[in-house]
């Protein structure tokens, strides 16, 4: 190898070194931007204690904690299958229920989280939960869930108010989607949805999808 | 036989670094645009414990994307080989893993993952294919010196 040169060698090693800076600043920068910011704009429902979620009768229990993200299809079928139970279970404030939206299939998922949050703090948190899904696109990120959707979801379920128009607009609760996303991580939750009663996980393959086990997985928990 | 081998291994040298670069840098460049399906992907292998899923989750994109362009440009290709190497041992196990304790995740290779229908479970090719760059990252570390390298 007498070709050896100086030069070729200077722009080997520049170019490994260039490479591992932009590693670096990625990993960096990546680790930073997934972390929870206590900065950002929560709804008053929120609870940091509660892995930010979205908490309906904080004063009961059992505590159940449901995962979803807006655009996941398993999640829409668990709303259509098990919702109309759980919003009893709400009203009749049998149970402590934190919704989680995680936003882990992207864009639209965060503008429908923001909007959910938005219409929590119009106190209809459980009708834009259930319009969300019944409203969900078929295939992901498709450009139908955009801020003038999501007001006129709110008007259809009775939400007229311009604070809620502002708010969806503004994104107010953008940043805080980062903030349920990192908690979710933490609690280790790798698919949605996912049903917590009490920190426990319901059985995938039989609670999910069968409305009987579903109710039963919760009388068991003490929801009478 | 040998003469043969000497002639052919500087490009077969390359061609194992544009493969073996090539899928580690788009394996990368498909997690980064969304991260916290990275995290998650790498949680439901069920492996590590919860913080260090989540590290690596955001740190492995960065660092595919970084070991699959200095081999697909030929520099430090013999370490660059070895690490590839190594990433696809840590995959084949965490596959092979997954796979015995009855998990059904996605591998969350090419973005993507987290816990799917057991009937759409693909671990003998992911790992068929895995052990196949595995085998090139080998290749890559006794044979580090090819074609088109900026390596001398």
């Amino acid at each position: 190898m007498a070709t050896n040169s100086g030069a070729d060698k200077g722009t080997r090693n520049l170019v490994i070194v260039m490479v591992l800076f932009i590693v670096a600043v990625g990993v960096i920068f990546s680790l930073i931007s997934s972390r929870s910011n206590s900065t950002a704009a929560i709804p008053a429902a929120v609870s940091e204690a509660d892995g930010y979620g979205i908490v309906l009768n904080p004063e009961s229990t059992p505590k159940i904690d449901v995962y979803v993200d807006y655009q996941c299809p398993a999640c829409r079928s668990f709303e259509l299958i098990n919702g109309k139970y759980l919003n009893e279970v709400i009203e009749a404030k049998k149970a402590k229920v934190v919704f989680h939206p995680m936003t882990f299939i992207g864009p639209e998922s965060i503008l429908a989280a923001n909007a959910a949050a938005c219409s929590a703090d119009e106190n209809r948190f459980v009708a834009m939960n259930l319009a969300l899904f019944q409203n969900q696109p078929s295939g992901e990120n498709t450009g139908k869930w955009q801020n003038p959707f999501f007001i006129e979801l709110g008007k259809s379920i009775g939400i007229n108010s311009t604070t809620f128009e502002s708010c969806v607009n503004d994104g107010k609760y953008v940043d805080w989607t980062t903030n349920v996303a990192s908690a979710s991580a933490k609690a280790d939750v790798n698919s949605t949805p996912t049903v917590l009663i009490n920190g426990k996980p319901l059985d995938r393959n039989t609670q999910y999808g069968d409305p009987a086990n579903f109710k039963a997985a919760l009388e068991a928990a003490g929801v009478k | 036989m040998l003469n043969k081998f000497r002639t052919y291994q500087p490009w077969l040298t390359l061609l194992s670094r544009l493969i073996l670069g090539g899928v580690l840098f788009a394996a990368g460049a498909l997690k980064i645009g969304n991260l916290q399906k990275s995290a998650m992907a790498v949680r439901a292998y069920e492996m590590l414990p919860v913080e260090l899923a989540n590290f690596l989750g955001y740190a492995l994109p960065w660092i595919e994307i970084g070991i699959g362009l200095l081999l697909i440009v030929g520099a430090s290709v013999k370490i660059c080989g070895l690490l590839g190497a190594f990433t696809m041992l840590a995959f084949i196990i965490a596959i092979a893993q997954a796979w015995a304790r009855g998990l059904s995740i996605d591998c969350g290779c090419f973005g993507g993952g987290g816990t799917i229908d057991p009937e759409e479970t693909k671990y003998l090719s992911e790992i068929i294919r895995d052990i196949g760059l595995l085998a090139m990252g080998v290749f890559l570390y006794y044979f580090p010196k090819g074609k088109l390298s900026l390596d001398r």
